[in-house]
């Protein structure tokens, strides 16, 4: 693409093929964006391949590289990553500006309206070093095995925040709004009609409700009001795969040159969103920061600036990081690590850690890139983001929380759509004798057993051919001299593989009367 | 200039792809429509080995329309038609078996007038297994009703269930009833939250009301599906116990079981009760899982009252009507007979 981003005569100001390659640069972005929540509203069960929808996450190069790094092997179904690598390597950073759904996202919420006349925002260009902070915290931890600062990558923030609020939200919002018109005599057959479209097809048939949704909310739109102190604030200062990108950038191939007709009239400073052009050194820009959306190359009165290919190392900047910087950046990503690991959840595991089917939980902390696309294809919405459960080690990885949603008999998506391999890819067969957990009835809570009432959910719900539960009769008195005979459940735990559905359906208010644990090693006992 | 994105220019681009795409769906289903012929699958589904397609089983060729047509004019038509109160239809292909019942209970079209707009339940309330486990309604006899409804001139059928285990796509692929469904021309309906009406049931003694699903309610003719087949609480899921299927509170109904199901039958009164004994389930109900707990006996049972349907049924696991506390109830409310000696019975062997 290099050639035609130059105008065909140097001196004279060509407008139309510069604006053609801005109105270019939209359509990827909105495209990619598009296709992105397409793949993320087809994550679900029974949506499209999970080869498909987790590929956001295999071309995301920090993931991928931070996850080889902790688990010591590389999947071959990350070799797409190699694609992004080799755009970075051509046009730098080509990824935040035409590709990346949170730039995209950025750009099209400003948040400030800006003019030409504008200045870009007074902030330290120390400030661009955070991210070096964050890149070289989480490569460190990765290293030592640990992966939770991928939750500050950009697209696991997306696919979280997708998951847990943002749909869930936008689908609480439409079942409102079809519930009350489909009351409306004339409106009930077109919104029945409509209904048919939308679900399942792309919302979900039963309402989905994650712990902490606010959280996961407030993070998204932290991300997005920082855009009122800079634009694409998150970009220029944290995103920590802007920094690997960028520094991947530092010797790529397309650069941006400012040729001597310049005469300082300060346009390009001003329109370009990662305030990168320095008017003190002759308005060049550095590859690291420089997105390569053009704008500037659009706004120049004078066709001064060239997009080329040149083989030069980028120009060092004061926001490189130093020795010492990465020193600390290490030393904080070791601490921090020894700190989490000090947890006494670590000595004393919470007995509600339930991983998905097939994982142990080590293997888990060293593979999870925290992305939460099992958690988007789990169709009870039973998968979480653990919280206390894991510790700061385990933050935001998938827990099964049986009360709010069971394992279904029927289902093995987390592992098909986990794009690292952290939720073993199983097939339905195996899946369905993987022990997650044992359940066991709490007799003061029971309806049979504790209000000697028939209830037997637990046992009906059970989904094992030879049931977990079983009921045993027995007579009990009532205060009134009458005996009435009542079917207690039982469960044979040797049977019992913790699918939790049985949690789930427990007609008890509240906490139910059957619970499920992780499998503890007492079974050997 | 150019300027950045703006929303302005998103929102124009979004609103076109999108508007673009309703109207492609509008017109492809405007299309289905005015030809009557199934929809073209909008939505792949992801193949799946175990609901690999059943018809491949030797044991249940599909029977052509044209071969069992004689039947029903085997009836005796000398005398003015007086129909039996239940037909049990035996030994024979299950749509054989489902044609043979109804042919004796006085032909489909008793039930399904022209331009009817139909709902079947059938009992699609897992989605562990495929149909020889018997967790699930068979898929020819709810294949072979679609059928006859059409036949008889309906204009529409939807066939639709809310399993409590699995997604109901997933269900209704795996139990094969999808694909029989869409092969004779119906539509399989996702059941959808918001309507689930709040509904006072006048007769009620135990139950007075509920949110019922209003297709189930407003439809013309709704066919209660369900196959035979164990539950502890219940004893046997029938005929009634099917109907739970089409309200939202279904643990509501499990204190005082048997009273709670008859009052919901007083609500529901489905026209055509045709109970699916093809393969029953004797243990570990309803959700099954192990042939050893299957009895095939090729067996439909077709009324219009469910109670009597029941009650017949009950026989088949060697039980007595009044066993069932819903049958019971349901006698004693005036919603149909139990007493199966003073039934008039019709029991025909459709052969194979």
């Amino acid at each position: 693409m290099a050639p035609n981003l130059v105008p065909a005569t140097k001196s004279r100001r060509v407008r139309k093929p510069i604006a053609r390659w801005i109105a270019a640069r939209q359509i990827v972005q909105i495209a990619a964006l598009l296709i992105f929540v397409a793949l993320l509203v087809m994550s679900r069960r029974d949506g499209w391949p999970p080869d498909s929808v987790n590929l956001p996450m295999r071309l995301d190069p920090l993931a991928v590289l931070a996850q080889a790094l902790s688990s010591r092997s590389f999947l071959l179904g990350s070799t797409v990553v190699l694609l992004t690598l080799l755009l970075t390597v051509i046009a730098g950073r080509a990824w935040c500006g035409w590709l990346c759904p949170l730039g995209t996202i950025l750009d099209l919420l400003p948040l400030r309206r800006r003019s030409l006349r504008d200045k870009q925002p007074n902030i330290p260009a120390a400030w661009r070093t955070v991210k070096y902070g964050f890149l070289t915290a989480i490569l460190i931890a990765a290293l030592l095995g640990n992966l939770t600062l991928l939750i500050l990558d950009p697209l696991t923030i997306l696919i979280r925040t997708f998951t847990t609020s943002l749909w869930p939200a936008v689908d609480q919002f439409v079942t409102s709004i079809e519930t009350m018109l489909y009351n409306v005599p004339f409106l009930s057959q077109p919104i029945s009609t409509l209904d048919a479209w939308l679900r399942p097809a792309i919302l979900p048939s039963d309402p989905a409700y994650y712990r902490d949704a606010w959280l996961f909310a407030a993070v998204f739109v932290g991300v997005i009001a920082l855009n009122l102190i800079a634009p694409r604030f998150w970009c220029r200062y944290l995103c920590p795969l802007g920094g690997l990108l960028g520094w991947i950038s530092r010797a790529a191939l397309l650069r941006r040159e400012v040729a001597e007709e310049c005469k300082g009239c300060t346009l390009c400073t001003t329109v370009c969103p990662t305030g990168t052009i320095d008017p003190a050194k002759n308005y060049a820009s550095d590859p690291a920061e420089c997105t390569m959306c053009l704008e500037c190359l659009d706004v120049c009165p004078r066709s001064s600036i060239e997009f080329q290919p040149r083989l030069k190392p980028a120009a060092r900047q004061v926001y490189d990081p130093s020795r010492r910087q990465f020193l600390a950046a290490a030393t904080f990503a070791i601490g921090g690590l020894a700190l989490f690991r000090s947890d006494a959840l670590l000595s004393h595991p919470s007995d509600h850690l339930i991983r998905p089917p097939g994982v142990t939980n080590a293997d888990l902390l060293d593979k999870c890139i925290r992305c939460g696309e099992c958690m988007r294809a789990c169709p009870t919405h039973g998968l979480q983001p653990a919280w206390s459960e894991a510790g700061l080690e385990g933050l935001w990885t998938p827990l099964l929380i049986p009360r709010l949603g069971y394992c279904a008999y029927s289902c093995n998506s987390c592992g098909q759509v986990c794009p690292v391999q952290a939720i073993p890819p199983l097939s339905l067969d195996d899946k369905r004798t993987q022990v997650i957990g044992k359940a066991f009835i709490d007799e003061n809570r029971c309806i049979a057993w504790a209000d000697h009432r028939d209830c037997i959910v637990c046992e009906e719900m059970c989904p094992l051919p030879e049931k977990a539960v079983k009921l045993e009769k027995r007579d009990f008195a009532n205060p009134d001299g009458s005996t009435v005979t009542v079917q207690l459940p039982h469960v044979e735990r040797d049977r019992c593989i913790g699918c939790g559905i049985c949690e789930y359906k427990c007609p008890r208010t509240g906490t139910a009367a059957i619970r499920v644990y992780v499998p503890g090693a007492e079974a050997t006992f | 200039m150019t300027t950045p994105i703006n929303r302005r220019r998103f929102l124009r681009t979004a609103a076109l792809g999108l508007g673009a795409l309703t109207i492609d769906q509008l017109l492809a289903a405007c299309g289905a429509k005015e030809t009557g012929t199934p929809p073209p699958a909008t939505r792949s589904q992801p193949a799946r080995p175990t609901a690999a397609s059943p018809t491949a089983l030797p044991q249940v060729t599909p029977t052509t329309a044209a071969s069992l047509q004689p039947e029903p004019t085997a009836q005796p038509t000398a005398t003015p038609f007086t129909p039996p109160d239940l037909a049990v239809a035996r030994s024979g292909e299950p749509e054989a078996l489902v044609r043979g019942a109804l042919a004796a209970l006085g032909g489909i079209e008793r039930f399904v007038p022209r331009d009817a707009q139909v709902v079947i339940k059938p009992n699609i309330c897992v989605a562990y297994h495929t149909y020889e486990y018997a967790a699930t309604t068979n898929p020819w006899v709810v294949g072979a009703l679609v059928k006859m409804c059409f036949e008889a001139g309906a204009r529409s059928v939807r066939v639709m269930d809310s399993p409590f285990g699995g997604t109901a796509e997933d269900a209704y692929a795996i139990s094969g009833i999808a694909d029989q469904v869409k092969a004779a021309g119906g539509e399989m309906v996702f059941m959808s939250r918001m309507k689930f009406v709040p509904t006072e049931i006048p007769q009620g003694q135990s139950l007075k009301k509920s949110n019922v699903y209003d297709d189930a309610l407003k439809a013309d003719v709704l066919i209660d599906v369900p196959i035979a087949k164990h539950h502890n609480l219940a004893r046997l899921t029938l005929g009634m116990k099917n109907l739970m299927g089409l309200i939202q509170d279904r643990p509501a109904i499990h204190a005082n079981l048997g009273q709670r199901l008859a009052d919901l039958a007083s609500l529901i009164r489905p026209k055509l009760i045709v109970v699916d004994a093809v393969r029953i389930l004797t243990a570990n109900g309803p959700t099954g899982g192990n042939l050893n707990d299957v009895k095939q006996l090729n067996t439909v049972i077709a009324s219009t009252d469910i109670v009597a349907a029941d009650s017949y049924a009950a026989t088949l696991f060697g039980l007595q009507p009044d066993d069932l506390s819903y049958v019971r109830a349901g006698a004693a409310m005036g919603l149909g007979r139990s007493d199966l000696k003073s039934l008039r019975i019709e029991e025909i062997d459709v052969g194979t």
